[in-house]
């Protein structure tokens, strides 16, 4: 049979991001995948040598688009380690209130683009209203809806306004009678089943094989890989909660693994909330004078974080200037991204691709950088 | 944890060890030592290889190839760092230990210039398309000037500018 070479991308609607796919294909099936990043390389870690270390904070959260937090979070947290600042009690809960809210909104999200590559776009459209309503708390803790720059190293930028907390209790109340509306409507649904039940598998090998991390990870091993269990950061050592796994990984394991960590967030906000001092300093100056002028000691560091991905990491090197010598960034999904969908895209059929890339958590902004 | 820096210790023979952080251990060894050095630290149950990088220190004239690797029993990250020349940098490839180092070694490849012997695809163009300049990455490219080579500065004139008021006159 003659084959023929399609273009997935780098514009399709089941496409998260500018990335491509060229796959070689017979009939329906896959013969011969090529992953072709580049579509959206800007260059962020030529830029930050050339920015000073509290200039690259307008500049990291656009690494990942969805889930910019991290970005934050694993820079301060480079930083810090790098200078021995210690970060005040009360920045570390507010950290952790800000990164889970960062893993509910971003879990809505990509619960909700599982409507591209199916074509049911309802659980989109009702996914992205509800993540605009945690936005909005975004928008009144720190003034930005998408990129917040509210993490900086030594704590966080300012105190939670008046009443905040009320409100993200009464958001959390909110989405857990939501939540099951989202799986009556996403998981238990025919066509979503069709396409994602016992399909586009990912067996414990090719984790091991590829250094896939996060969710894939842990629907495949069975076994609580998650950073904020193995090597906890913040105060993840002080709240309870449950890593969710499973030992067979389809596409519908690993949707559901998604909705069963947004319960866990909700009840680690919770508790972040009930345990958060309520007095105290937020940050600690981390220079004299003008921040221009700030420098961090010499030294390299690798700071990570469990994204919704998986594990996101910064390799940090300071050569004692104002500026950062080298910054490189892990993303979590170049592994899956990359030489998995070289290796093992391959016998799926044309329409499972957008699906494939969708639920292993493909995020081009991360590989590309 | 420090179990497992002794035993690096007496095993790897490595030029420093240090803890740069809470649960991370930083090992420089010498180039040659690399290979052995990540089978060992795999067999040691540093089964993640989080990211395969490099630094370009350009005072001292070498370039610096950093693996971080994670053990998920233990919780601890680890730097494996060398020095290679700058000249002519090559380090022999991980892909045999690790397979997923694969396209970590052709961005380094890409972006460095560092040669990969045992990596077929680390020379094969990954992100940037078409590229016919030093490699990015190094401290000696200067983006200001391939910028300005590349695109050339439009003289503009001031007929898109009209003045309040002028067109409708």
């Amino acid at each position: 049979m003659k084959e023929v070479k399609l273009f997935l991308g780098p514009q399709h609607p089941g496409m998260h991001g500018n990335y491509s796919v060229h796959m070689y294909v017979d009939g329906d099936i896959i013969e011969k995948a090529r992953p072709t990043p580049g579509f959206l390389h800007r260059g962020f870690e030529k830029l930050m040598e050339r920015r000073h270390w509290m200039g690259n904070l307008a500049l990291i959260p656009r690494i990942c688009v969805p889930e910019p937090d991290i970005n934050e979070f694993v820079y301060a947290q480079g930083i810090e380690s790098l200078a021995k600042i210690e970060v005040p009690e009360k920045a570390h809960w507010i950290r952790m209130l800000v990164l889970e809210m960062a893993r509910v909104m971003v879990h809505l999200m990509s619960l909700g683009f599982i409507g591209g590559p199916t074509g049911m776009y309802t659980a989109t459209y009702w996914a992205i209203a509800q993540r605009d309503l945690i936005l909005d708390l975004f928008e009144e803790l720190c003034g930005a809806r998408v990129y917040h720059m509210y993490i900086v190293p030594g704590g966080v930028r300012k105190d939670l306004p008046e009443g905040f907390t009320d409100r993200v209790l009464a958001m959390m109340d909110e989405l857990e009678v939501k939540i099951p509306e989202y799986e009556e409507l996403i998981l238990k649904h025919p066509i979503i089943h069709a396409r994602t039940k016992d399909n586009i598998m990912l067996p414990a090998e090719v984790v091991w094989e590829l250094g896939v991390t996060g969710i894939g990870m842990r629907s495949a091993t069975g076994e609580e890989n998650d950073l904020r269990k193995v090597q906890p950061y913040a105060r993840y050592d002080q709240v309870e909660f449950e890593v969710p796994t499973a030992t067979y990984s389809d596409a519908l394991t690993r949707l559901n693994l998604k909705v069963r960590e947004m319960y866990q967030c909700i009840s680690i906000i919770r508790q972040v909330i009930d345990k958060m001092p309520d007095e105290g300093p937020v940050n600690v100056p981390v220079s004299t004078g003008s921040a221009l002028r700030w420098t961090v000691p010499a030294g390299m560091v690798y700071s990570a974080v469990e994204s919704s991905r998986g594990e996101y990491g910064y390799f940090i090197v300071s050569d004692g200037k104002e500026m950062p010598y080298r910054i490189a960034v892990r993303g979590a999904s170049f592994p899956q991204g990359l030489l998995g969908i070289e290796k093992y895209l391959k016998g799926h059929r044309i329409d499972d691709a957008s699906l494939w890339m969708d639920t292993m958590g493909v995020c081009s902004p991360e590989i590309d950088r | 944890m420090n179990k497992i820096i002794n035993e690096i210790q007496t095993t790897l023979e490595p030029l420093t060890i240090e803890t740069p952080a809470f649960r991370q251990i930083a090992v420089v060894v010498k180039p040659d030592a690399i290979h052995n050095s990540l089978a060992y630290l795999r067999q040691k149950g540093f089964t993640q290889l989080s990211i395969v990088t490099c630094i370009d220190w350009i005072k001292d004239s070498e370039m610096e190839m950093v693996y971080v690797l994670f053990n998920w029993t233990e919780g601890i990250h680890i730097q494996l760092r060398a020095r290679i020349d700058r000249e002519k940098p090559v380090m022999v490839t991980s892909t045999d230990i690790f397979p997923g180092a694969r396209y970590y070694e052709r961005e380094v490849h890409e972006f460095f210039g560092v040669e990969f012997p045992g990596n077929e695809d680390a020379a094969k163009p990954l992100l940037l398309e078409l590229w016919d300049d030093l490699p990015p990455l190094r401290k000696d490219f200067d983006s200001q000037a391939y910028s300005d080579s590349k695109f050339p500065m439009r003289e503009r004139g001031n007929e898109f500018v009209s003045e309040i008021g002028g067109q409708n006159k």
